[in-house]
């Protein structure tokens, strides 16, 4: 089949920004499945949160049945914008909503899931997006590189708190269907998981195509294509050694310093001031942080 | 964003205000005795009592997140870390050039502004613990913990000093100057976000300036110092009110002045116009007597920190954007007003703006293309006799200012030292316009000119005559005049 080209990115921060203000609930019936004072919401806020999805991505691609169920069946070629802008509520309602909604939402995804069938072109080998072992390897890349992430760019997680992190996150994969006892609750376990799954792996022509385009987004505006180059080079050094060699990315040599990285980190800062300046933004990031003052111990 | 960076928005004034107020009528029409009234009321500065302006200024209290407050070093790091306090202060500063931003910028610079919540009691309590040794409840007689107003890196509280002064605290938000003055070192980052803001500008020299009167601003004892020298220039001045610097009470975190309250800008859109126009009048003489006496100008011409008492008195708050100027820098400027509006004489105009740098010495436009280009921002001050000064004309200005479709537009730009001038076409002429404020500004120009010194043109020209003449001559600053 023909691989159509890539929609421009044109409105890429106020549509993430508008799927994530509306996401993040005025009056929840409760405090959700984290909680204010979980990591997982800490890690949610942090400034690294878009090289933790960019990475995530990354590693989500390099298997061959993920990346074939996106690419032969979402509209990611016309609206990689939308669909990452979907992504992002999903996220923002699984962490920061109530109980009910992240339990309609999950299963929202579940249902759509059970008509993504299909055959992967490169390997000839027949998926489903509900297959539990596609679902955790999307969820476990997730999970790792928010801890990659933070610990590069952002606010670095300790020992303690990546364990918690992930065993917060179990929940996460529960709920889009996922079996409890199969889901990594260590990082350990999830460092594991991801060795174990390595063989699988594969650079496919839809996986390269999708992460050129994710890293030089067209029509992003000059500005923020700028910034995006930051955002990009804080990506791609969170990266594996095996994914960078699997993509052809040359390791930036050398790891990056703590000069560059505190230069990524500032235009991490400035890409969410940009993300800030959005309608609802603002409004919604102080909805959370009255809830986790209210959680924090007097 | 113009709430929140109303800085000390707060402060004060004099009982019997009002009385002097109500004399406008007859200000206006009898010279010489209103002019003796003002001098007489100069004298009655400190008659306002304590507890009545600690009482006010709590009256005045911005209604600030309080729900959010920052309660911890890391709550200001996660506010304002990671370019966020630069971007903040970039914004305040670019808030009078909003027609060289784009909308979305626009909107962020003021959302971030919004975005600031005031710290918690008990972390401003711990700054003051810091630099005063002392709690707050023991380095004051009387302390407010909740604060008054927000400051674009701090924020004020009221307070009653030991012996019994109503004070304004600002204090500063912990680790805000180290981590600004980091993230100023990332020219390359501020250079892309500010090349779409200025046109037709040295970006690198308007960076090396912003980041100077930035990294200045995160040090109080510099504002402590501005505003100490300014107070100390207009004591005693029939209309222009500046608090007076506490000096035992500020430190590079805190700044401690006189407590002042006064009708904000806002509410004069209910006063009559004579009262607006006296008030514009003080707005007027503060800027170029500053300017050309002292060799300063107050970069932050905000509406915000302008506090309106009648009868043209003006209390004049926030010193934390000074620029001081050299003789050299000021004597361009100098001359391109005499060459243009006194003497007539355009190619003498040319040379000086080449020499001060805003036109290229290669330039080929002709002297009458420079003139017609940049007389719209002497326009109030090229005749004699009254003249009002509209919003249109404000917008006029600030239009032609960031028009890139100009003929001169690619030979013009705004040498590093004389960015901060921008503000008096951007700001001062904003606020004028907003009152559309009418006065002879060519009398009055040719009174603080120092190539003329000119006779009082006005009333308060000729209180302010007086008030000079009475000053010691060893405060006086060096004047132009003659150097020339």
């Amino acid at each position: 089949m023909t691989a159509d080209p890539f929609a421009a990115a044109a409105g890429l921060v106020s549509r993430s920004a508008a799927a994530y203000a509306s996401s993040i609930p005025e009056h929840p019936a409760d405090e959700g499945f984290f909680g204010p004072g979980s990591v997982a919401w800490r890690v949610s806020a942090d400034l690294s949160s878009p090289v933790a999805g960019l990475r995530a991505l990354h590693m989500q691609a390099l298997h061959p049945l993920a990346m074939a169920g996106v690419d032969q069946h979402s509209h990611w070629r016309q609206d990689p914008v939308g669909r990452l802008a979907a992504t992002n509520a999903y996220l923002a309602t699984v962490t920061f909503g109530d109980r009910g909604s992240a339990e309609r939402v999950a299963a929202r995804v579940r249902r759509v899931h059970e008509h993504v069938r299909g055959v992967d072109t490169v390997t000839g080998r027949a998926y489903a997006a509900g297959d539990p072992a596609l679902l955790l390897w999307v969820h476990a890349t997730f999970v790792e590189s928010g801890i990659v992430a933070a610990g590069l760019v952002g606010t670095p997680l300790t020992a303690q708190d990546a364990d918690r992190f992930v065993a917060e996150m179990v929940t996460e994969a529960e709920l889009v269907g996922v079996p409890r006892d199969l889901v990594p609750a260590s990082t350990s376990d999830l460092d594991a998981y991801i060795a174990s799954v390595r063989p699988e792996l594969l650079c496919t022509p839809a996986a390269r195509e999708s992460m050129d385009y994710l890293l030089n987004p067209p029509g992003l505006g000059e500005d923020l294509a700028e910034i995006w180059q930051d955002v990009r080079d804080a990506t791609v050094a969170a990266l594996p050694g095996w994914a960078h060699e699997m993509y052809g990315y040359a390791p930036p040599s050398p790891p990056l310093t703590d000069e560059r990285r505190a230069e990524i980190r500032q235009a991490l800062g400035v890409l969410d001031a940009v993300f800030l300046g959005e309608p609802g933004v603002l409004e919604a990031r102080q909805r959370i942080a009255l809830r986790a003052r209210a959680a924090r111990p007097a | 964003m113009k709430k929140l960076l109303a800085a000390t928005a707060v402060i004060a004034g004099l009982a019997g205000l009002a009385v002097l107020g109500r004399r406008v009528g007859r200000l206006r029409l009898s010279r010489g005795r209103a002019a003796v009234q003002l001098v007489i009321r100069g004298g009655l500065r400190y008659a306002g009592s304590a507890p009545r302006l600690f009482a006010a200024a709590g009256e005045h209290r911005q209604q600030l997140r309080n729900d959010l407050a920052l309660q911890t070093a890391e709550d200001v790091a996660t506010t304002l870390g990671a370019m966020k306090g630069v971007l903040m202060k970039i914004g305040q500063m670019a808030s009078y050039v909003d027609d060289g931003l784009s909308p979305a910028v626009r909107r962020t610079l003021s959302r971030l502004q919004d975005s600031v919540p005031p710290m918690s009691p008990e972390l401003a309590a711990a700054v003051i613990q810091e630099e005063l040794g002392l709690p707050p409840e023991e380095a004051f007689a009387r302390w407010d913990p909740e604060p008054i107003a927000a400051a674009s890196i701090g924020q004020v509280h009221r307070a009653i000093t030991h012996d019994g002064r109503a004070v304004a605290v600002k204090v500063q938000y912990p680790g805000i100057a180290e981590t600004i003055a980091a993230d100023l070192g990332n020219v390359a980052l501020l250079r892309r976000m500010l090349r779409i803001t200025a046109p037709a500008q040295d970006v690198d020299g308007l960076i090396a300036e912003l980041s100077d009167r930035v990294l200045e601003e995160l040090d109080y004892r510099r504002e402590a110092e501005n505003q100490r020298l300014i107070a100390a220039y207009y004591d005693g001045h029939p209309t222009i009110i500046v608090p007076k610097i506490i000096d035992e009470l500020s430190t590079r975190r805190l700044v401690t002045s006189e407590l002042a309250d006064g009708a904000r800008f806002a509410e004069l859109a209910n006063w009559s116009q004579a009262e607006r126009d006296l008030a514009a009048e003080t707005i007027y003489r503060f800027t170029f007597r500053s300017l050309y006496d002292v060799h300063a100008f107050n970069g932050d011409p905000h509406p915000g920190n302008y506090l309106f008492h009648g009868g043209g008195r003006v209390t004049f708050l926030d010193f934390g954007l000074v620029k001081h100027f050299s003789m050299e820098e000021l004597r361009p400027l100098v001359d391109m007003v005499r060459y243009l509006c006194v003497e007539q004489n355009p190619e003498g105009f040319r040379a000086g703006m080449v020499d001060a740098g805003f036109l290229r010495p290669d330039a080929p436009v002709s002297t009458e293309t420079v003139v017609e280009h940049m007389a719209v921002f002497y326009d109030t001050v090229r005749r004699p006799g009254p003249l009002t000064i509209t919003g249109d004309y404000a917008s006029a200005v600030v239009r032609r200012f960031f028009d890139v479709r100009s003929p001169l537009a690619q030979w013009v730009s705004v040498p590093r030292s004389y960015v901060i001038l921008q503000r008096i076409n951007l700001g001062l002429f904003a606020i004028l316009g907003e009152l559309t404020a009418t006065a002879d500004w060519r009398g009055i120009a040719e009174e603080i000119w120092p190539f003329i010194q000119g006779p009082p043109a006005t009333p308060m020209g000729e209180a302010e005559a007086a008030w000079r003449a009475g000053r010691s001559s060893a405060a006086e600053p060096v004047g132009l005049g003659h150097a020339a």
